[in-house]
């Protein structure tokens, strides 16, 4: 470890340093146990047993007399101060499951938090006892854990049954009805959470205007494929249309009348099965086609009345979300292949499960290795898998929201919508092509290729033809091929008008090292940039007078040089060899000494780094497929992640194997599920609804007296 | 309130008014709002016209990202007789329609980061809980949202929410804050973020395309559909855990906000008072996004004047761009370079130069609609005098990122209740949400505080 990293880690604070250390020791610890055989493997667990069986006794012997005396009269029962009860954990056994709370209670004591001011507070004495106890805890087996309420003290699960992202819905609905969305019409893109992507369920949001564009869509989408034959008018025949899945026209079209409802149900059925990727209750069919028989009664033609089941289908939760409901019993329990094969491909192609994956599932074959591995590799080889470059390469790069990074035309008037989306496409193809072919995950660092087409060629000066079509052209100089000198995160981290070696190296740090470094300080000096220094200086000649003062050099020594290694390329990606009619200087030392000059001896320093690299991106990955925000538990699957890509030349289906292989990928934490009631139906429907049964009550007596006036006035008429 | 000049405005029109008939052939439907004036200045709705009221308020929140040079922002002096200052120069011909207010704060952004922290709750005033996803908050209900919540029984929509950009996407890992809180301003919940239309035609489309409104003689079949996604929805939420449940509650209540919209459609008559434009007069504008900036402002800002023209929805907001938003600005003379990247003037002259002249256009564009609403006849006054627009930033000086002195424009009348074309000038530490609680009040909503509010500016 560098001395930068060690900056950086302890910029960090040191709780990740802490997740690193207990992680490396269980990695050791399993690692000796794996290697050595049996007999070691006994010492270790012996070891540990022993560890274990020593801290319960110091909890029955020394910490529990404190909890007693000190803790109890506020943390006891059901009414326990902060929910937090601490009668829980009357003996050793139950101290030990109660995991990393200690920690917090710790904390809260060594800061003299608690006992609260007025209660009678511990002595050094205790204190000592308290901390010592706590800071020899055994280390536990992380890889076979979950955070839970269990482990984890004041513990709040993760949003798992999440709404599918824009782009899963788009990718769901191209490959159940082989259609893309309506141009203009698809809803919003999402926000990003965790470790920064979409695929967070925390913060996935759903708005009325997503559930705008979810019916319109299934309406317009279902129409289009299921096209009324105009010739023969009333005979309610469909035309060919797109191919839905259990929709066969030419058999819909020759089942007898009679028979239109029960063929109608299968094909809602089948249909269903496909979007919700799991099979259809017969009870979920039938409510289903309610939808049906209403339509019919309707319009009697039973081809439109299919039409709106289906479209039900798309707008409901079961295909909007990724339900994964909750069994009776809280836990970690394994999912159900339906729910791991969902995971698994959205994960891979950011879409729902083909018919294969489905069957899969039903057979209950996703739960053997092999299998499960051989559905892996058949799905990386499948042209869905680019999903990988589009979704999770783009949100990774940072170059999510490439449509809006706009050059200035007065700079770069060759930077036109084609060539951005030439940029933008290249990370993509090149992402995918890195996962797709099981290349080196190195190779986004360093590659001796890249993937262009014929235009973008051109424009990195290869030799191609320009109308030719996406392909790897192998690099000879080094100048491009991985992913710092591609054209699109070149243009991304300049500004409008000029480069910035500043947000370059930053971006390097950042997003390809994982060691960011902190935002400026308020009030920095200026970069002076009027023409009169500007034209007698370069940038980074600029540059380097900024990072002569003190307050500025620490954090861009690190970054400003990384960035100086990519100066030959001009603020949108092209290479240069003078700015203005200064030459370019390209060289760099970091603080670690390390001198370069030029992208490929950069990008060379780069991959000495590959540790760092492997580390970050090992954890975007996870973080991608998870959904959710890393905790301590993950860090087992980042490192036996990294262990195995050494051990297999970087190939990056292993990462993807042994992510999909892993404990949190495959397993959940589940709490048993108490209906929270529907705020919106407890207060303000609820209100309204008794508001309404009030005004009707409050007519009908009012109806009820003028009818009895009126009886009465007609009997008193009636009266001689 | 400004009594002096509401009566002027009457005997200006007075002939007008008095020949109620003659005005009912116009397409501004004034004959809706025929009213006598008594002795006592007192209104009372002349009965012989169709169905009419007095034309409701409407507000808008509209958000710039990135500060002002603040030097080149507050005017000198107070009152009504203060000095536009450079900035505010475009305001010059409708100054007085619009009350500029200086010296308030949002104290709960002082601490956080430079942007996110004071971009989420620009409408919430409350502070914005610090995570990169989980547990998202802006630490209550954006006033926008909770105006809307009293509006929306009158309209098809109960309100707008308008962009330009898309949701940033990633989290910013320096500062520990998911990004998205730099793209929202109007929260349905402490913990819902609104999503924004950031596409013309989609806003249009809501507005007074057939899409959902029922007009295509599919509301039925909507309504049975509708109908059976939120029984599908309340079985399967029980059956979810605790926070899976909430978020599928936003399901349910976006079904339920649809089904509103389509029941509403399908009445008759849903308003108490005609609106000057109706639905079906308005054209679409083109598909897409507009590649110009300047276009895709202009766009929006004109579809929030047909949504309130048209009574559609009562309540707006709009982010003329996300919170650090370089765009490119060199579109203005003697400006080269992002919006962001201008912010950060350093105390660079050049540089603040160029931000000065990226505000100034910001104020032309508030001017602009501000002149198009006058334009627009409503009652016996116009559009923009039963309107509340509010155009301001989250924080005062780009390269300071300070929560305080910030600058807010307030535009129209509120419905003759506020006392426009004055400078305010806040002692300082005056929180933002005393003025939100003032326009509470005129939008009906009836609450003692709102935010961290400590009383009512106006």
């Amino acid at each position: 470890m560098n001395a930068i990293r060690k900056h950086v880690l302890l910029q960090q604070g040191q709780r990740r340093g802490a997740v690193k250390r207990v992680s490396a020791s269980v990695i050791r610890c399993l690692c000796l146990w794996l290697v050595s055989g049996l007999t070691i493997a006994g010492v270790c667990a012996d070891e540990h047993e022993k560890k274990v069986e020593r801290w319960k006794q110091d909890f029955e012997q020394k910490v529990l007399p404190i909890i007693e005396s000190r803790c109890l009269s506020c943390h006891r029962g059901e009414k326990s101060e902060g929910e937090f009860d601490l009668s829980r954990f009357p003996n050793g056994n139950a101290a030990v499951d109660a995991g990393d709370a200690w920690d917090r209670v710790a904390k809260r004591i060594r800061l003299n938090e608690m006992p609260p001011q007025g209660s009678p507070g511990l002595n050094d004495e205790q204190k000592g006892d308290f901390q010592r106890w706590v800071d020899t805890r055994p280390s536990q087996d992380l890889c076979k854990q979950l955070a839970s309420e269990e482990t984890q003290s004041w513990y709040r699960g993760y949003v798992m049954s999440r709404r599918l992202t824009q782009l899963e819905y788009r990718n769901a609905i191209r490959d159940l009805t082989g259609m893309g969305l309506p141009a203009g019409d698809e809803p919003p893109v999402d926000g990003a959470g965790g470790e920064g992507f979409d695929t967070v369920g925390d913060s996935l949001f759903t708005s009325t205007i997503h559930l705008e564009s979810y019916l319109s869509i299934a309406d317009r989408l279902i129409d289009e494929a299921l096209p009324l034959e105009a010739t023969v008018p009333g005979a309610g025949l469909l035309k060919t249309g797109k191919p839905l899945p259990g929709l066969e026209v030419e058999r819909w079209n020759s089942v007898a009348a009679e028979h239109r409802g029960v063929e109608a149900a299968k094909v809602v059925e089948s249909f269903a099965r496909r979007a919700w990727r799991r099979p259809v209750l017969v009870e979920e069919t039938t409510r289903l086609m309610t939808l049906y028989d209403r339509t019919l009664a309707r319009t009697q033609s039973p081809s439109v009345a299919l039409r709106e089941p289906l479209k039900a289908v798309l707008v409901s939760p079961h295909f909007l979300f990724v339900v994964e409901t909750e069994p009776g019993e809280s836990g970690v329990l394994r999912l159900t292949p339906h729910q791991l094969a969902t995971r698994l491909s959205l994960f891979l192609w950011s879409s729902i499960p083909d018919e294969e994956l489905l069957t899969a599932a039903d057979m209950g074959l996703l739960y053997d290795e092999g299998q499960y591995r051989s559905q892996i590799r058949r799905m990386l080889s499948d042209p869905r898998a680019r999903a990988l470059g589009e979704n999770f390469g783009l949100q990774w790069l940072g170059l999510r929201n490439f449509e809006g990074v706009k050059p200035d035309l007065q700079v770069y008037p060759e930077y036109t919508a084609d060539l951005a989306r030439d940029l933008a496409d290249e990370a993509v193809n090149f992402v995918t092509l890195v996962f797709r072919e099981n290349r080196p995950l190195t190779d986004l660092i360093s590659a001796n290729y890249v993937v262009v087409n014929g235009r973008l060629a051109q424009y990195y000066g290869l030799n191609l033809a320009e109308d030719a079509t996406w392909q790897t052209v192998s690099i000879a100089d080094g100048r491009r091929g991985g992913v710092t000198t591609m054209a699109s995160v070149l243009t991304s981290s300049s500004y409008p008008r000029r480069t910035s070696p500043v947000l370059r190296g930053r971006w390097i740090l950042d997003e390809l090292l994982g060691t960011p470094v902190p935002p400026p300080p308020p009030n920095v000096p200026a970069l002076e940039e009027t023409s009169a220094v500007a034209d007698s200086q370069t940038l980074r000649q600029r540059l380097e007078v900024h990072r002569q003062k003190p307050e500025c050099a620490s954090c861009h020594n690190r970054m400003d040089p990384l960035g100086f290694g990519l100066e030959n390329f001009d603020g949108i990606g092209r290479w240069r060899e003078s700015e203005g009619s200064l030459p370019i200087d390209s060289a760099g030392q970091l603080p670690s000494g390390e001198t370069f000059s030029g992208p490929e001896q950069l990008k060379a320093v780069l991959l000495k780094r590959s540790d760092e690299f492997l580390q970050h991106f090992a954890r975007k990955l996870l973080g991608f497929a998870l959904g959710r925000e890393l905790n301590k538990f993950d860090a087992c699957v980042v490192e036996s992640g990294v262990k195995r890509l050494k051990e297999n030349g970087f190939q990056s289906h292993v990462l993807i194997e042994e992510i999909a292989l892993s404990y949190p990928f495959q397993y959940r934490y589940y709490k048993k599920s108490e209906p929270v009631p529907d705020p919106a139906r407890s207060r303000g429907a609820r209100f309204l609804e008794a508001l309404q049964r009030l005004s009707q009550k409050a007519d009908e007596v009012r109806k009820k007296a003028e009818a009895e006036k009126a009886s009465q006035s007609q009997k008193l008429e009636n009266t001689p | 309130m400004n009594n002096l000049q509401r009566t002027s405005r009457f005997f200006s029109r007075r002939g007008v008014l008095r020949g109620c008939g003659v005005t009912l052939g116009l397409p501004w439907l004034e004959s809706a709002v025929c009213r006598t004036v008594s002795a006592s200045g007192q209104e009372s709705v002349d009965s012989g016209a169709v169905q009419g009221s007095r034309p409701p308020v409407r507000a808008a929140f509209i958000y710039f990202p990135n500060g002002v040079w603040e030097k080149s922002w507050i005017p000198e002096g107070s009152g009504r007789d203060y000095v536009l200052s450079l900035t505010l120069q475009p305001l010059a011909d409708v100054r007085d329609d619009v009350l500029v207010l200086t010296g308030l704060d949002k104290k709960h952004s002082h601490g956080g980061d430079g942007h996110y922290a004071k971009t989420a709750n620009f409408l919430t005033g409350m502070p914005v809980a610090k995570t990169t996803g989980k547990n998202v908050s802006s630490g209550g209900i954006s006033v926008d949202q909770l105006m809307a919540q009293q509006t929306s029984q009158f309209t098809p929509l109960p309100s707008l929410e308008l962009g330009t950009e898309p949701v940033i996407s990633g989290i910013d890992s320096n500062v520990g804050y998911t990004r998205l809180y730099g793209s929202h301003i109007s929260w349905q919940t402490p913990t819902r973020p609104v999503a924004k239309e950031i596409n013309p035609q989609l806003v249009y489309q809501r507005l007074f395309g057939n899409r959902l409104s029922g007009k295509s003689g599919k509301s039925e079949a909507y309504r049975n559909l509708l109908d059976f996604v939120l029984e599908d929805a309340g079985r399967l939420r029980g059956r979810l855990g605790r926070d899976d449940q909430f978020k599928l509650d936003e399901y349910l209540d976006s079904v339920r906000a649809v089904e509103k919209r389509i029941e509403f459609a399908a009445k008759d008559k849903p308003r108490d008072w005609q609106p000057s434009l109706s639905a079906a007069e308005v054209a679409p504008p083109a598909a897409g996004i507009p590649a110009d900036f300047r276009e895709h402002i202009s766009i929006m800002l004109e579809l929030m004047i047909l949504a309130f023209q048209t009574d559609s929805t009562r309540v707006a907001s709009m982010m003329f761009a996300n919170d650090v938003s370089g765009r490119n600005f060199s579109f203005l003379d003697g400006v080269t370079g992002g919006h962001h990247e201008m912010s950060h003037h350093e105390k660079n002259e050049s540089k603040i130069a160029q931000y000065e002249k990226i505000n100034r256009w910001h104020v032309e564009q508030f001017a602009g609609m501000l002149r198009k609403m006058k334009a627009i006849r409503e009652g016996e006054g116009t559009l923009l005098d039963n309107c509340m627009i509010l155009f301001g930033s989250s924080i005062s000086d780009g390269n300071r990122h300070d929560p305080d002195n910030l600058p807010i424009l307030l535009g129209g009348r509120g419905g003759s209740s506020l006392e426009s074309g004055r400078h305010i000038a806040s002692a300082g530490n005056v929180p933002l949400c005393n003025l939100y609680l003032s326009m509470l009040d005129r939008m009906g909503v009836e609450v003692e505080r709102f935010g961290d509010s400590t009383q009512r500016l106006l």
